[in-house]
């Protein structure tokens, strides 16, 4: 089965956030660089993939895309655990959406594998004039809570690739490179090296 | 529960001593086609039966028996499921392949099926007997161009036809012996004659040997069963009479080589029956038999399977076009996009392909008038009515607003039949989509309306719902002057009333109705404002604001919004859709609760359901880390809506809302849908995530009518099979154990009786039933009580 994959490394991504602030379209945009206003709602849990390169080395990317309300909480912090990146999305046209990225990130830190990478993003960052959410509040946060931060935009397509491949190319330095540099591991299957590496990257 | 068990004693008394029925003849592999899908086809046994045969005389040699010879309404000509015959299982299958031309010396008794004189009377089961002396004609239909298999089809002298009944020779024992045996004695069954030896020969040779059949020499495919003079010369049956004792085989070649210019069979080569018959063959079977099926399971096997392998298998000349539309369907690609591997992706390919040549292949195998209408025949149009009228097709139309209001007293407005007869017409045939019964059906589906009120307490009652939900809408009005106020209660309101608002704007919105953008957003602050609304979705919202406010223990949860859209769109009421929602709301409550117990608990049951009803498929899931069945989240909590297509949906939940055999039926529309991707599953999904993924993208391509039969069917094998466990665990079979009649009345009058034989040690192994399982049976649906909702519903409790 592993014969013939044709991708180096799998590196699993969760998107998390408040109802409505864009996950699905964020990742609709990265997989298939397509967007659509009017969405559905997301129900349960689905992922995508895309294979990207990253230092001459295929990654593939399987990306897990969550329902936000948090009345469904309970359902979706069971995939945090396999869980290598979590990307935090708010959305900078609704205040409330970013205040609750503390309880989202608390969720993270209980229940995610420790040492897990996080991005925050705030998305919609085209719609200037509803935008609540300044850049700087943006920064403060990301800093404060010790994360790489990004605005993007999937509708204008903003930085969502960059926001996905910086993620990407944390954990393949966090996961994949000390990995190799330890000569007793190398060629371990990515999924066991997230487990076992207990090394931070933050 | 303790009278259920009361009438189960009851049924098991009278099977144990009552009425048995001699079998003289069966024959297995006998299938009924219910949708033109090749994986909902069951299999039975086609059996000639002898009431009366009480006395257990040693039946006397064929030559006097024909002088003792039973009267017709003695004999019963059935057919009954193989899921259907129990213990009686073992002697349907020994009689079957007793080699001999007359029936077994032994007398084997079996219980008698349910008997019916036309097809009426078996509506709901498939299974049916019916007396020989009811039986008007047969129509058989040998194997021939264009159909893989026989088909008999009884036509009753009430006038109407059972289904018809197809022969799989090729997986029968019998029919293979009897080819085998006529190859010896012949030494060519099939011959330079291609005469062509099958099951449903066997059919009309049993016949004879008891009643006097005739062939309708103007429709040689009709053999009339002991006719009167009119009917012989009205068929012109008289120059292929036959007496009892003549064997129906050279009747048969007889038949094919009468076919005159369609009767290319009589001309083909020997050879097994089937490849005889490629010439006519829809050309993607044809594709798939001759070459298809070689490659695809070829590369299906190869591992090392890569997408240039693929574009090879489309650049092959031979695809023929259902092939090519089908790669180039964007479902086809986006599979082949995600899935890297190639395993998966062939065999959905492979599943498709298969589908939709059954699709284009089999569209008219089911009904008798289907059958004769490709057998191009001069048979009146009378017949063609008659073979029609009751047919399983029929029996699935969908109920139309006239046959609704004759369901009604054209003046009190009262139901005139009982509640259970129309839901059976809707559990079968669903409301008619177009002619606006559904406004009217719903309101006592989703339980708004009483069944049995007249139309002058309907009409009150819609006044006063009316004045009610305008009051409920009132209550949040007054919050709109201050955005819901100060403090925990206004920051509930306003994030609430921010969800509804984003959550219709995504709801549906490509149904007609919502999909408009054309009226100005009476909010300027919404996210909306720029965009637009229409009317409808303002009413959504007002209908979810009121209800956020009617229940506030559980408060709107996301997923609501595609509970009420149908509801909405259907009625186009908004109070009426309100109270419909309400309704609605009751039983699914349980699924929106923070602590999610409604929803684990209905996946627990599906965990249950799949390890009692195929626990070889439950394995494989467990090995694929796959048994939280967390896949099935998104179907039970909107009920299919994102797996069916809009109309599908509303037929489905219509279907769902009568409880006609269980208020969890919806758990067997999972089942049935895990069920027709099981080979998939078992064979390419090896982890949770491929299994995730596969049923994910399983939406929007279900075909509903054949999962509703699948899920019928699996039902209807559910309840069987959980009887036969009751009856073994609370009736041992007293020689062998001394004691076990203080058992059985212990067991009798006890309220659970099951458990407390499941505790004795000789049963400690069997196999106990889950209470999730056994609430599978129930038609009650199950309304949480208040504080429940309360306690967990995590909504606003001031």
């Amino acid at each position: 089965m592993s014969g013939n994959r044709n991708y180096d490394f799998l590196i699993k991504l969760l998107l998390i956030g408040d109802s409505g602030v864009g996950k699905s379209c964020c990742l609709l945009r990265f997989s298939e660089d397509s967007f659509t206003p009017s969405f559905i709602t997301t129900i349960g849990i689905d992922f995508k993939i895309r294979t990207i390169e990253l230092d001459g080395k295929r990654v593939k990317l399987q990306i897990w895309d969550t329902a936000g309300q948090e009345r469904f909480r309970t359902i979706t912090t069971a995939y945090y655990r396999g869980a290598m990146g979590i990307l935090l999305v708010y959305d900078v046209t609704d205040q409330r959406s970013f205040e609750n990225i503390r309880t989202w990130f608390a969720n993270v830190e209980q229940h995610a594998t420790e040492g897990v990478n996080k991005i925050l993003i705030g998305n919609k960052c085209d719609w200037e004039e509803k935008r609540v959410v300044s850049t700087e509040q943006g920064e403060a946060l990301a800093k404060e809570l010790g994360v790489p931060f990004l605005e993007v935009s999937a509708k204008s397509n903003i930085n969502i690739d960059k926001a996905f491949y910086n993620l990407a190319a944390d954990i393949k330095k966090r996961i994949i490179d000390t990995a190799k540099t330890d000569p007793s591991s190398s060629n371990v299957p990515v999924g066991r090296a997230s487990t076992e590496s207990g090394s931070k990257c933050c | 529960m303790s009278d259920d068990e009361e009438g189960e004693y009851n049924t098991i008394t009278h099977t144990e001593t009552g009425r048995r029925v001699k079998l003289l003849y069966s024959k297995s592999k006998v299938y009924i086609h219910p949708t033109p899908s090749a994986k909902d086809n069951i299999p039975g046994y086609i059996a000639l039966l002898q009431q009366k045969g009480l006395s257990s005389e040693r039946p006397t040699s064929s030559s006097s028996q024909l002088s003792s010879s039973p009267a017709s309404s003695d004999l019963l000509l059935a057919w009954l499921p193989e899921s259907s015959l129990g213990d009686a299982a073992s002697i349907y299958v020994k009689v079957d392949l007793t080699d001999d031309d007359s029936p077994p010396k032994q007398s084997f008794l079996v219980p008698s099926p349910p008997t019916v004189t036309t097809h009426r009377g078996s509506i709901g089961h498939y299974a049916f007997a019916i007396p020989v002396s009811a039986i008007y004609s047969l129509l058989v239909r040998p194997p021939s161009l264009g159909w893989w298999f026989g088909s008999v089809v009884i036509n009753t002298r009430a006038g109407d036809s059972f289904p018809a009944l197809f022969f799989h020779d090729s997986e029968c024992q019998s029919t293979i012996l009897q080819k085998k045996k006529l190859a010896r004695e012949n030494f060519d069954p099939f011959g330079e004659h291609g005469q062509v030896f099958w099951g449903g020969d066997e059919i009309l040779r049993w016949l004879r040997r008891y009643v006097r059949i005739e062939r309708s020499r103007a429709e040689p495919n009709i053999y009339l069963v002991e006719p009167s003079r009119e009917d012989s010369e009205g068929f012109g049956g008289k120059a292929s009479s036959s007496t009892p004792t003549q064997i129906g085989r050279r009747d048969s070649s007889h038949g094919i080589s009468a076919r005159g210019p369609t009767g290319a069979v009589g001309a083909s080569p020997a050879g097994p029956s089937r490849q005889t018959h490629d010439a006519s063959m829809d050309p993607v079977m044809k594709f798939v038999k001759e070459t298809g099926w070689n490659i695809m399971e070829k590369f299906s096997k190869v591992t090392t399977f890569t997408r240039k392998t693929a574009q090879e298998i489309i650049d092959n000349p031979k695809i023929p076009p259902q092939v090519r539309r089908l790669m180039g369907n964007p479902e086809v690609q986006t599979i082949q996009n995600e899935f890297d591997s190639a395993r998966i992706y062939l065999a959905r390919w492979a599943m498709g392909i298969a589908e939709q040549g059954e699709r284009d292949r089999t569209q008219r195998i089911w009904t008798a008038k289907d059958v004769m209408e490709m057998e191009d025949t001069d048979v009146g149009e009378f017949e063609l009515l008659e073979t029609s009228s009751m047919s399983l097709e029929n029996r699935r139309n969908r109920v139309t607003f006239k046959e609704w209001n004759g369901f009604f007293d054209s003046h009190t407005g009262r139901l005139s039949m009982t509640i259970d007869e129309v839901k059976e017409r809707i559990f079968h045939g669903g409301l008619d989509p177009d002619d606006g019964v559904r406004k009217e059906a719903w309101l006592f589906l989703l339980g708004v309306h009483d069944w049995y009120s007249t139309s002058e307490e309907r009409r009150a009652q819609l006044a006063s719902l009316r004045d009610e939900y305008v009051k409920l809408k009132g209550s949040w009005w007054e919050r709109l002057v201050d955005l819901g106020g100060e403090g925990e209660e206004g920051e509930w309101w306003r994030e609430q009333r921010g969800r509804i608002e984003k959550d219709v704007h995504r709801t549906d919105r490509t149904v007609p109705i919502f999909a408009g953008e054309d009226t100005p957003h009476p909010d300027p602050n919404s996210p909306f404002a720029s965009v637009g609304t229409n009317v409808h979705m303002e009413q959504l919202k007002d209908m979810l604001l009121t209800y956020n406010e009617y229940n506030k223990d559980l408060g709107y949860v996301q997923g609501m919004s595609d509970l009420l859209a149908p509801i909405y769109a259907v009625l186009q009421d908004d109070a009426m859709a309100f109270w419909g929602f309400q309704h609605f709301m009751d039983r699914m409550e349980r699924n929106f609760l923070r602590d999610q117990s409604g929803m684990r608990n209905q996946l627990l049951t599906i965990d249950h359901l799949v390890q009692f009803m195929d626990p070889k498929l439950y394995a494989h899931l467990q090995k694929a880390d796959s048994t939280n069945f967390f896949f099935f989240f998104r179907m039970l909590l909107v009920w299919y809506k994102r797996e069916f297509k809009w109309m599908d949906t509303l037929h489905l939940w219509e279907v769902l809302w009568t409880d006609f055999l269980s208020s969890s039926f919806h758990l067997f529309i999972a089942l049935a849908i895990l069920d027709k991707h099981r080979d998939v599953i078992m064979n390419h999904l090896e982890h949770f995530d491929e299994v995730l993924k596969y049923m994910n993208e399983l939406s929007e391509t279900i075909d509903l009518e054949s999962t509703l039969i699948r899920a019928e069917y699996l039902f209807r094998r559910f309840q069987r099979l959980i009887e036969a466990i009751d009856k073994k665990q609370n009736f041992p079979a007293p020689r062998m154990k001394p004691k076990s009649s203080q058992t059985s009345a212990q067991s009798s009058s006890s309220p659970l009786p099951q458990q407390q034989n499941g505790k004795a040690p000789e049963q400690a192994d069997k196999k106990t039933i889950s209470p999730e399982l056994r609430k599978l049976l129930s038609r009650n649906v199950e309304i949480l009580p208040r504080k429940v909702v309360h306690k967990q519903g995590d909504g606003f409790t001031a």
